[in-house]
């Protein structure tokens, strides 16, 4: 125990303070950790035998690379861009836009619907988060939205993306876990639904409160509400024939994300948005996303590997078990330390460092992997948003140059609230998880 | 005190971990009189790797699939070849001596200290839906292992699927895979008599699964002679056997769970059609396994000869 | 627009290091692109003609390496990977390069040796015959191949990355 979490603090100073790039800090740290266990000390430095952790960590880096399930990152990533690029996430706005422009609050609520149906497709939080400041920003000031409620409604608006299947986040927590890909995308419908529902709830709070942040849009007919419905065809299609297929047996979750590319990429053609230097881009914006999760996900295995070696998981149960505590106590305290954690990691580097070290013991007091995963996924989804460090804040007051980050900071305490509301809903009743994945496949 | 670690793959309930490994972890506590503590490990990675991360001491003991690694294990297929019509047991032991006396010169594990061999039980045939010749398989989507059944599905002319042995219950249900080519263990332990309703069982079954245990010669060099004699004496035939008994208990678990659950299990008896279309379609194995492993230098046609003797004749 | 033109607008790096991360990204779109045509392909030929492609799993498998390590020097020495960077207001921007230094130098040193053991598998692995199960590619070959492109990631972050980092950086 004091071995693992010497090693866990070595790691957190190398990531923080010394600013070492996650993947190189978890490799290291684990690496050295694990010649420790084998034996290494200041003395036989020179002559120690360093192949058996080389070794470790070397077949590490081969097998990852060529884990065949992990071809749906790149996969599902490339899926999202030629979305992205074919100009769908205009029109899903619009569609929204169409049916609640009209509202107190309306522009921010069709972005928030926006943005949930743009990451149906997208697993990607700050893409989503990126691609909707483009779209959804320029409407809201035209119509005199206060800052801080228009980029709230975005930077949370993103967050939804790594929840709603297919999300590559829940593919990587059921490779680390050995939990079922399909029973976790269907998880994720619910508490992703819940999640836009609570947020449309967090605007009409804003607007309640402070009714000149957010003034209505002009209200359109029936006509036309039906003519924007025509132009997420392409979304609605492509999120079909992608969960369609894998609920109904035509390929497996994995094979879903190379048709999930193949069908956006028909699409792109379809509506003439690439070019040979688009298409180039496309595939090498998605290369580098993908090559950059490798080295996150192959630094974690090393670094868990020292984590197993030093038998953290198992000093973690006895010590819960000496406790004698109450099972929900136990997942209170892990949820405590994960929105501490979310204050200063994004959300791919806190799932790595973290769900090795605790699924065995949520799984050895009797929880369900599957809704433990779908706990996971949205703790780390408000760490997106959570002060100092959210990433999706700082994306979006990026590409907006002339917000400050603490604006939106400001702006983003409803939908913060209404993250925490949510979180415990799922912790609680863990059937708005588990409905469906009992429903279809137990 | 040393501590002996054992790198280890599939659950923890699963019999080689349930079974397998603490029996023969008492046995070495006992034989080294507790001066050596066996301590198993999960989560290391791909069961391909134990090879090597056993040769590189990152652990002490391991075990594998030969079949996860092709090109390197061939004279080890020599057991999986079809009809030998044994249990799992009389073919482990059959394979350790046969191993011993032909093969281990070879040196397929290089780099390694070979203290077990063994294979799983007989593989049969699981499918969604039910045949009645083996004709009807052709154009089905099955998942298959790599070695041999690769080549009896290949003459069969079914559509391979490839995926790791858990995924199978996920792609059954789906319908991603009609069928699979797996041991009778696995209706129980892979839950497939909720989705995979139809079994044909072949007489001795269609082909067997090679598995090696072995452990890292510098572990055993620095131990005390009398330890290391000890935990050699405690493992060879005795643990393939051992081993062989335990997976031979899976398949009658498995076979139990499937017929409790109403799975329509047809036992092909010998002489009747479908067993003759297997004799047909296996025609000329034999020869292919002796080619294959021409460079081995080894007589393979006398070890695989003497094999199928001591495991046909095992009491 | 020219392709010199497109070249300089798309690639920060000056002569031959834009030309290696263009020939690099190159390899990787086409990898990637062939993955996405080969999954569905497969599920393709699997329904429709009742054949699926051989060995699309391996070839996946070795695709996703190629990807991965073909991007794997541009994004090292463009400094792309996830760093925490909660305290960089506090350090100053001297502070900054004195660190991103240090991590340069520990990245190069820890993929150098690394690179050395993954090379030294890749001998072990095809001296010993190991090929995948269907297409019955040499397993050495693809290990290898990570472990030139370890040793390139080294190479290139130890000098263009810290030239980068020193001369280059925009603050
Ligand atoms: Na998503
Ligand atoms: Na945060």
């Amino acid at each position: 125990m004091i071995t693992a979490l010497t090693g866990f603090v070595i790691l957190l100073l190398f990531i923080v303070v010394v600013r070492v790039p996650i993947a190189f800090a978890m490799g290291l740290v684990g690496f050295f950790g694990f010649a420790y266990m084998q034996g290494l000390s200041f003395d036989n430095f020179m002559d120690f035998n360093w192949n058996s952790s080389l070794t470790m960590a070397s077949k590490r880096v081969i097998n990852t690379a060529q884990e065949y399930s992990l071809s749906v990152i790149p996969l599902f990533i490339l899926m999202g861009n030629l979305v992205t690029k074919s100009g769908l996430s205009h029109e899903l706005y619009r569609a929204s836009y169409a049916f609640l422009g009209h509202r107190k609050g309306g522009l921010s609520m069709a972005t928030v619907v926006a943005c949930g149906g743009f990451s149906a497709i997208c697993g990607s939080s700050l893409a989503t988060s990126a691609t909707m400041a483009k779209v959804a920003m320029p409407p809201m000031r035209k119509y005199g939205y206060a800052d801080s409620l228009a980029t709230a409604s975005i930077a949370a608006g993103g967050t939804l993306g790594i929840l709603i299947p297919p999300s590559v986040i829940l593919v990587i927590y059921g490779l680390l876990t050995e939990t079922s890909i399909r029973e976790l995308f269907a998880a994720g419908f619910i508490p992703g639904f819940l999640g836009i529902l609570l947020y449309l709830c967090a605007v009409r709070f804003v607007v309640w409160r402070t009714p000149e942040a957010g003034p209505c849009g002009e209200k359109m007919s029936w006509p036309e509400r039906i003519q924007a419905l025509n132009g997420v065809w392409g979304v609605l299609a492509l999120f079909s024939v992608v969960m369609g297929g894998i609920y109904l047996g035509i390929f497996t979750p994995t094979e879903a994300a190379g048709i999930g590319a193949g069908g956006a990429f028909i699409i792109a053609l379809y509506r003439r948005s690439l070019s040979f230097g688009s298409l180039f881009d496309i595939l090498t914006d998605t290369a580098r996303t993908s090559a950059m999760l490798f080295g996150v996900l192959i630094g974690a295995l090393i670094f868990s590997n020292f984590i197993n070696r030093a038998g953290l998981p198992s000093d973690l149960l006895d010590l819960v078990n000496n406790l004698d505590v109450a099972p929900m106590v136990v997942i209170l305290v892990i949820l405590a330390i994960y929105i501490v954690l979310g204050m200063v990691f994004e959300s791919l580097s806190m799932l790595l460092l973290t769900v090795p070290i605790f699924f065995p013991l949520v799984q050895s007091l009797g929880f369900d992997l599957v809704w433990f995963g779908i706990v996971v996924v949205v703790v780390t989804e408000i760490s997106l948003i959570t002060p100092p460090v959210g990433m999706n804040v700082f994306v979006l007051s990026a590409v907006l140059r002339d917000v400050k980050a603490s604006t939106i900071f400001k702006g983003v305490t409803p939908f913060w609230c209404a993250d925490i509301v949510r979180l415990a809903l799922i912790t609680f009743i863990s059937s708005i998880s588990l409905f469906l994945p009992e429903l279809l496949y137990r | 005190d040393t501590t002996l670690r054992v790198a280890s793959w599939l659950p923890p309930t699963h019999p080689q971990n349930a079974v397998v490994w603490p029996t023969w972890a008492k046995w070495v506590e006992d034989a080294t009189e507790g001066r050596v503590k066996v301590e198993i490990e999960y989560g290391l990675g791909h069961p391909k790797t134990m090879f090597e991360l056993v040769e590189d001491g990152v652990v002490d003991a391991s075990w594998s699939y030969h079949g996860y690694v092709p090109g390197r294990f061939k004279l080890t297929q020599a057991v999986e070849q079809p009809l030998l019509g044994a249990s799992a047991e009389a073919a482990s032991v059959a394979h350790w001596r046969v191993h011993q006396k032909y093969f281990a010169k070879a040196n397929e594990h290089d780099g390694l200290e070979v203290i077990g061999l063994f294979t799983h039980g007989p593989g049969q045939i699981h499918l969604a839906e039910p045949i009645s010749s083996l004709s009807e398989l052709e154009g089905k989507k099955i998942r298959l292992g790599g070695g041999v059944q690769g080549e009896i599905g290949a003459r069969m002319g079914v559509t391979a699927v490839g995926a790791p042995a858990p995924k199978v219950y996920e792609m059954m249900q789906q319908g991603v895979i009609d069928g699979v080519f797996i041991p009778m263990g696995e209706q129980k332990s892979l839950r497939l008599h909720e989705v995979a309703r139809n079994v044909v069982a072949l007489p001795g079954g269609m082909y067997l699964g090679s598995f090696g245990i072995f452990m890292n010669p510098d572990f055993l060099a620095d131990l005390d002679a009398k330890d290391r004699d000890a935990i050699l004496s405690v493992s060879g035939e005795k643990l393939s056997a051992m081993a062989g008994r335990a997976w031979d208990a899976a398949d009658i678990e498995g076979l139990k769970a499937a017929q409790e659950n109403g799975v329509n299990v047809v036992q092909v008896k010998e002489g009747e059609p479908m067993a003759e279309e297997f004799k047909a379609l296996t025609k000329g194995m034999d020869e292919a396994f002796y080619e294959s492993v021409a460079d081995r230098g080894v007589d393979a046609k006398a070890a695989l000869a003497e094999l199928r003797q001591i495991a046909r004749s095992y009491k | 627009m020219s392709f010199s033109a497109w070249m300089t607008a798309h690639y920060e790096e000056k002569g031959p290091v834009a030309w290696l991360a263009f020939l690099l990204e190159l390899v990787a779109a086409i990898t990637l692109f062939f993955m996405m045509m080969l999954t569905c392909a497969d599920v393709f030929g699997r329904y429709f003609l009742d054949n699926a492609v051989d060995g699309a799993t391996e070839l996946t498998e070795m695709s996703l390496a190629i990807l991965v390590f073909a991007e794997m020097p541009v994004i090292t020495w463009r400094g792309g990977h996830v760093v925490v960077d909660i305290l960089d207001r506090l350090l100053g921007g001297t502070v900054i390069k004195v660190l991103g230094l240090l991590s340069a130098l520990l990245i190069s040193t820890s993929l150098y040796f690394l690179a050395v053991r993954i090379h030294e598998l890749a001998v072990r692995s095809n001296s010993r015959g190991e090929v995948t199960e269907f297409l019955q590619v040499p397993v050495g070959y693809i290990v290898d191949y990570i472990a030139v492109m370890s040793w390139a990631t080294a190479a290139l972050m130890i000098s263009y990355g810290i030239y980068r980092l020193l001369f280059l950086s925009r603050d």
